[in-house]
């Protein structure tokens, strides 16, 4: 699934990121393939949405969480 | 830091795009003076934005004889150190300073400093940049400082090699407590501040209570500055003898200069409230919120940090676009800003709005001068938005656009960052306009003081003839006042634009206002002040009174009535008279061709939308 589908406060785990520029710029801000991601909240007009994984906690649209491919955590 | 180190007052805040451009300032150590340049922040060597590239570039040619110091945020060390390894793979010299160590210890991590220097082969400071630690202990370390090339990884690592070895460095280095304290604190408050009602009601309070701040707060001391002025302008003429050299004091400068020093107090609270929103962390938030409203128009979430700075001032609002990586979302958001009334109006609107709405009509508990007040700026704002769809439509888009941006953890505002923010634009208000409207005042004052030939002359004898001799003094002399400046070159001046702008509802006096504000807004209220007071001798009314007592010399009725007042408003709300915002847009889009866009537009919609206000209401 992707990054997308989940619902606010659930985690996953990050697979693989489609696209080489969006993962570069993930990568920057601390999201690394392989490490757990969680969906904090929705923004109120559904889109976009904000994320954590470990400290980084930063803002992303729909658009982009839809190339993030991610594996839900069996422990959610 | 920079600040810190320098002693420089430049503004820092909570949020990328603060700091966009390098600055520079010198620190003293051990009586040797070095330079300091301060650069945008970066995440990455890699830059998305042109921010990032001006720090990636610099960092990447830096010599051997400079020294980079690194500056990063002890509470979120994993990422902050992605950046530090990357440049001491360049073999670039490197310090590291660990900011926010007060966070560290108030959830009660501990940090082992010898070993992560060890790890890293590079001189750590420990400091807290809000209160001035570790300043010292830092000017020591470069002091001795001798470059020793160190590696952080020998062979190249792919990113996520480097966040592994990173991962490795830290946890043998940081121990105990709860990493996450703060972020948990911060994602308590985004739940309240984000929330899908309260979220953006709040946001609307917040904008409602600095708009009656300024209206209404600032209120008083205004009026003492006013009557400050009055009293001053009295002395002058009491002490100095009558003559050219106290006219030009009395009525050329005090009285531009009162125009200008009244609306010191508005633009301190203005700014006041601005600082603080952006050095708590709530511009992201707003950003976060607005994204998905102003996608449609071509403008990006972070396009609101702009247009939201643009209410004090939208010359450092279009600088702070450079966070904005997508070129053509960057480019609308530098075209529309200056259409969101800035501090520059808050003169031109207080002093018109003055004229037709009384101070003490109320609107249930709020006043109605500060509601009027409200709507000019959300006319502003909505004529931006209707702009931004217009540019969409005919820019060409280039690469790709998201919203990928860091939400900062919450800090309380740091309140020596608010007065320096406070001191500094209320001095650049000051004394950088001040200049011109000085200038302007006295250009003017001679302007309408003089006329061509011998017309004032004859005027003169006009009424010195026996017809008048009977007539009372002072209205004689007013009479002569009034001639006379419909006489002088000033008049001339106004009188040639006249035609043009009478459709819309201005006489030759707005007309020469309106010449002199291209340089600046606030100007206007100077040349009204100058304009006004020749020939009012006792100078003891203020120029509202002034302008009140203004009559259409046709209609006999008052000049500045509704429909002219309006039309005056809403022609300084849209109109692109600002000096200093076109030099900024040139030098950001690097074209002449985008400030001229923008003046013709902009001075377009003036036009049209004064013509059918003042038509509408008269």
């Amino acid at each position: 699934m992707t990054l997308d589908e989940l619902k606010e406060n659930e985690s996953a785990q990050i697979v693989q990121i489609l696209d080489e520029q969006l993962e570069e710029s993930m990568l920057n801000m601390g999201f690394i393939v392989g490490e757990d991601v969680k969906l904090d909240r929705i923004a109120p007009l559904k889109d976009p949405i904000l994320i954590t994984s470990g400290l980084n906690y930063i803002s992303i649209r729909k658009e982009d969480a839809k190339k993030i491919l991610i594996e839900k955590n069996n422990a959610n | 830091m920079f600040n810190a180190l320098t002693g420089l007052t430049q503004k820092t805040g909570n949020f990328p795009g603060v700091t966009v451009d390098k600055k520079s300032g010198y620190t003293n150590i051990n009586n040797q003076q070095i330079e300091v340049v301060d650069l945008p922040g970066t995440y990455s060597l890699n830059p998305e934005a042109e921010d990032e590239r001006v720090a990636a570039n610099t960092i990447k040619n830096i010599n051997d004889d400079e020294l980079i110091i690194v500056v990063a945020d002890v509470t979120n060390l994993k990422r902050n150190l992605f950046l530090c390894t990357q440049i001491i793979d360049l073999g670039k010299p490197v310090v590291l300073v660990l900011n926010m160590m007060d966070l560290l210890q108030k959830s009660n991590q501990r940090i082992n400093l010898d070993k992560i220097s060890a790890l890293l082969q590079i001189p750590v400071v420990p400091v807290n940049a809000r209160i001035k630690k570790g300043i010292n202990e830092l000017k020591e370390i470069v002091s001795k400082y001798q470059f020793k090339k160190a590696s952080f990884s020998s062979n190249k690592l792919t990113p996520s090699e480097r966040y592994e070895k990173i991962t490795t460095v830290i946890s043998a280095c940081l121990q105990g407590g709860e990493a996450n304290r703060w972020i948990n604190r911060t994602k308590k408050i985004d739940n309240i501040l984000t929330h899908k009602i309260y979220g953006y009601l709040i946001f609307l309070s917040i904008l409602f209570v600095i708009f009656q701040a300024i209206f209404s707060w600032s209120a008083y001391p205004m009026e003492l500055i006013e009557e400050g002025f009055a009293m001053l302008g009295g002395l002058v003429e009491s002490w100095m003898p009558k003559g050219v050299l106290s006219d030009l004091i009395v009525n050329g400068i005090l009285a531009g200069l009162s125009g200008i020093v009244v609306f010191v107090p508005q633009i301190a609270l203005l700014f006041a409230f601005i600082t603080i929103l952006e050095d708590t962390g709530y511009m992201s938030r707003v950003s976060f919120l607005m994204d998905r409203l102003l996608r449609p128009f071509g403008l990006n979430g972070k396009s609101i940090i702009p247009l939201i700075s643009s209410i004090a001032c939208a010359v450092p609002a279009i600088m702070s676009t450079r966070s904005i990586n997508n070129l053509k979302e960057r480019l609308i958001t530098i075209m529309v800003a200056p259409l969101i009334s800035c501090s520059a109006r808050i003169p031109v609107y207080t002093l018109l709005i003055a004229l037709v709405i009384p101070a003490e009509q109320q609107v249930g508990i709020f006043n109605l001068q500060g509601i009027v007040m409200m709507g000019l700026y959300l006319i502003g704002f909505l004529a931006a938005l209707f702009a931004a769809l217009i540019f969409k439509w005919i820019l060409k888009s280039k690469g790709k656009t998201n919203f990928i941006m860091e939400m900062p953890i919450y800090r309380l505002p740091k309140w020596s960052n608010i007065g320096f923010s406070v001191y500094n634009k209320v001095k650049v208000f000051l004394f950088e306009a001040g200049k011109i409207i000085i200038a302007i005042s006295i250009v003017l004052w001679g302007l309408s003081s003089y006329g061509p030939g011998d017309t004032f002359e004859k005027i003169e004898e006009k009424y010195a003839s026996p017809a008048f001799e009977n007539e009372d003094e002072n209205e004689i002399n007013t009479l002569i006042a009034s001639e006379k400046l419909e006489a002088s070159y000033a008049a001339y001046l106004g009188k040639t634009i006249e035609p043009l702008i009478k459709p819309i509802g201005f006489d030759w006096k707005i007309g020469i206002s309106l010449v002199t504000s291209f340089a600046a807004r606030e100007v206007f209220v100077g040349t009204m002040a100058t304009l006004y007071s020749v020939g009012d001798e006792d100078n003891t009314t203020s120029i509202r009174e002034k302008m009140l007592q203004a009559k259409n010399p046709e209609t006999g009725d008052r000049l500045y009535n509704r429909a002219t007042t309006f039309s005056l408003l809403i022609f300084y709300a849209f109109a692109m008279q600002c000096m200093a915002t076109l030099a900024v847009v040139y030098r950001e889009t690097k074209s002449y061709k985008w400030p001229i866009i923008q003046v013709v537009y902009m001075g377009a919609l003036a036009y049209v939308s004064s013509w059918i206000v003042y038509t509408i209401f008269s």
